[in-house]
């Protein structure tokens, strides 16, 4: 279960390997992260801090930056300070959120900067691992307390009418957020639902999508209670 | 009482006249109030020394807030700093209304004081009404003016103790429309007292006169000081936030101390021992993550932290991480309490029988809370469980329908899933649940509300 985990996505892994910039101030955590990835995620780069970090990814162009919420330099934003530095990559560089922290508006404001995930440190190099080849394949990954994040933004009940689509999620969509944040993996929710793995990757996109681009009003006040805009 | 160490530290207190001072200095000395009162009196008599000394004390001495605030700046319980209320001020008896947070006790005093002031006002005044008409000459055209500079001068002071303690009550400045009034009162009050008296009760003109040319000079004062005063103030936020931002650093450096560095060595002293270092650097990182991200508004002992509790419990007791969500979130009453019951027992049982780490959700909607514990060990068959067994079919099923809820346990070789479902609207209608106590085996999500 853990060596191929969350559904063993062979479409989304990439011929040849996954290059991927590690950005954490902690030398010790970035060189303990390279020797757990798996070997087809190849390291082309690292950096310390927000300055290094723009500068590294502009230069190695990697598939995935792992990238720590929390960074010395820059305007005191960390991670997202990287993500507005970078903004001209946002298409073909896909960051995937690291932290310890599972604060609220430290998850949710990484993600609205453009992150595509979010994954916090203690878990395995293996789910790491997966995370990155799924965030190199176009996909967002949430982990349970992302999705508890979303629904608890978005609120429980579903949408009834498609014209505010961006400020509510769909029946179905909450559904998957759901199983997430009752810890399913992507294959367990694809099974519990009766759906294929692909299409919980498009409703976890669209989640995605709907948290970076919803002005929806009591997204943002819900972000405001906790001081994320 | 001998002894200078039991002594109480000199605040101004809460049983006040005017300014709490007496009463304070009753309680530092361990006199009577009314003794240290009447010394005051008679000491004001005797040339106004009892004034000069009482008006001093007022200036340096703190009042009890103040101190209370000050002490609390040491960090005394590092071990939950956050919720470590501001140190009792001093010992409770001699202290009535002393320690943290207590300006309300106080309030009431007030209005108690302001009679008393205005009783013996008016008191004095009957007394010079009396003396007149008994033919004693009182010189009024200098006693009404320094009656006035007095009164006002006392209000704008008063004025300076309620600023103090809006400073401490931060924001809340709910009645500075009060203050402002007051502080105009005072200042015409003793404006106007000045002008009676330098004028000495003369003709209009020349009021006017000495009022034109005393504005003119505050003005230029004003001028000439407002570069200064502002410089002033603004040393004066500067180092006051420093002195914040230490007193956080300090409290932060407490914590860390007690909790972190302690389990560190713990840690080290243990290493050998792969089960209790993964308990401790657990139990440490929850203590941690609960003082971080504590939400300071939210209080205590509601649904969610007793699920998350629970799961530290279990955590603690076996060393599995259980890793809980919550979304939505209510009270507590007995029958939520099942429902933690529950969840804790379903969650003994995923980290006892089950692999991995142990998903807890909670989710509290209008109508219902829902538990789901769920586990990722090899699965087992609900309708197998010997009936010998009581953890699931009575501390879990039993409990739940007893209280008007649902369980149901689904279980597959990717794990066994627990979810717990309690209606929260309408007292308990306790419907027969029963039926889904067996469980359902496999897939098949939601099947386990009955209506």
């Amino acid at each position: 279960m853990s060596n191929q985990p969350l559904g063993n996505g062979a479409e989304s892994v990439p011929a040849a390997a996954t290059r991927v910039v590690i950005v954490d101030d902690h030398a010790i955590f970035r060189s303990g992260l390279k020797a757990d990835l798996d070997p087809d995620i190849l390291v082309v780069g690292e950096a310390g801090t927000v300055e290094e970090a723009v500068a590294v990814i502009a230069a190695a162009r990697p598939d995935v930056v792992l990238l720590d919420v929390h960074l010395p330099g820059g305007l005191g934003g960390g991670g997202r300070d990287v993500l507005a530095g970078s903004a001209a990559l946002l298409g073909t560089t896909r960051f995937l959120a690291l932290s310890v922290s599972d604060a609220a508006e430290d998850v949710v404001s990484v993600i609205r900067a453009g992150a595509r995930g979010y994954v916090t440190k203690t878990i395995s190099g293996a789910e790491i691992s997966d995370a990155v080849r799924r965030v190199a394949g176009g996909d967002a990954v949430f982990s349970p307390r992302l999705a508890g994040f979303v629904l608890d933004a978005f609120g429980t009940a579903p949408a009834e009418i498609a014209d505010d689509e961006l400020d509510r999620l769909s029946a179905r969509e909450l559904e998957v957020m759901r199983l997430i944040a009752r810890g399913y993996s992507y294959k367990e929710v694809a099974k519990e639902l009766f759906i294929s793995i692909k299409t919980v990757e498009t409703h976890v996109s669209a989640v995605l999508r709907k948290l970076q681009l919803s002005s929806r009003h009591e997204l943002t006040r819900w972000a405001a209670e906790r001081r994320l805009l | 009482m001998t002894t200078a160490v039991s002594r109480p530290p000199l605040t101004r207190g809460g049983d006040r006249v005017i300014a709490g001072v007496c009463a304070g200095l009753a309680n530092h000395l361990g006199w009577p109030v009314r003794m240290v009162r009447i010394g005051m009196v008679v000491a004001a008599l005797a040339g106004g020394a009892g004034v000069a000394f009482y008006a001093w004390l007022w200036i340096m001495v703190p009042t009890a807030d103040e101190s209370a605030t000050r002490g609390a700046r040491q960090p005394a319980s590092p071990i939950a700093p956050a919720v470590s209320a501001p140190a009792d001020g001093g010992p409770g008896p001699g202290a009535p209304g002393a320690g943290p947070g207590t300006w309300r006790p106080r309030l009431p005093g007030m209005p108690y004081g302001k009679e008393i002031l205005l009783g013996a006002g008016l008191l004095l005044a009957a007394g010079i009404l009396v003396a007149r008409l008994a033919g004693l000459d009182v010189p009024l055209g200098t006693l009404i003016p320094v009656a006035a500079i007095l009164g006002g001068a006392a209000i704008a002071w008063m004025q300076l103790d309620e600023t103090r303690r809006a400073g401490i009550m931060d924001k809340a400045k709910a009645d500075q429309a009060g203050g402002w009034a007051r502080l105009a009162a005072g200042l015409g009050l003793v404006v106007a007292g000045v002008l009676l008296m330098v004028s000495g009760s003369g003709s209009w003109e020349q009021t006017w006169l000495a009022l034109l040319a005393s504005v003119a000079v505050l003005g230029g004062v004003a001028l000439v000081l407002l570069p200064w005063g502002l410089k002033f103030w603004r040393d004066l936020e500067a180092e006051r936030a420093g002195r914040v931002r230490a007193t956080e650093r300090a409290e932060i450096a407490a914590h860390l101390h007690d909790s972190v560095l302690q389990t560190l060595a713990l840690i080290q002293r243990r290493a050998g021992n792969e089960h209790d270092v993964v308990r401790l650097a657990r139990a440490q990182e929850r203590e941690l993550r609960g003082w971080l991200y504590r939400d300071p508004d939210r209080g205590a002992g509601q649904l969610s932290d007793r699920i998350k509790e629970a799961a530290a419990e279990v955590e603690d007791s076996l060393g599995h991480a259980v890793e809980v969500v919550t979304v939505g979130d209510c009270g507590m009453d007995e029958r939520t309490e099942a429902l933690v019951q529950a969840a804790r027992e379903a969650m003994l049982n995923a980290a006892r029988h089950g692999g991995g780490a142990v998903s807890v959700y909670l989710e509290v909607t209008d109508d219902a809370a829902e538990a789901f514990v769920k586990d990722r060990g090899p699965g087992f068959d609900p309708g197998s469980i010997p009936p010998d067994r009581l953890g699931v079919r009575e501390s879990i099923m039993g409990r739940m329908r007893r209280h008007g809820g649902t369980a149901a346990i689904a279980s597959g070789p990717d794990g066994t899933e627990v979810r717990l479902r309690l209606p929260l609207t309408g007292a308990a209608a306790p419907h027969g649940a029963g039926n889904n106590g067996n469980g359902t085996y496999g897939a098949g999500d939601n099947g386990e509300e009955p209506q």
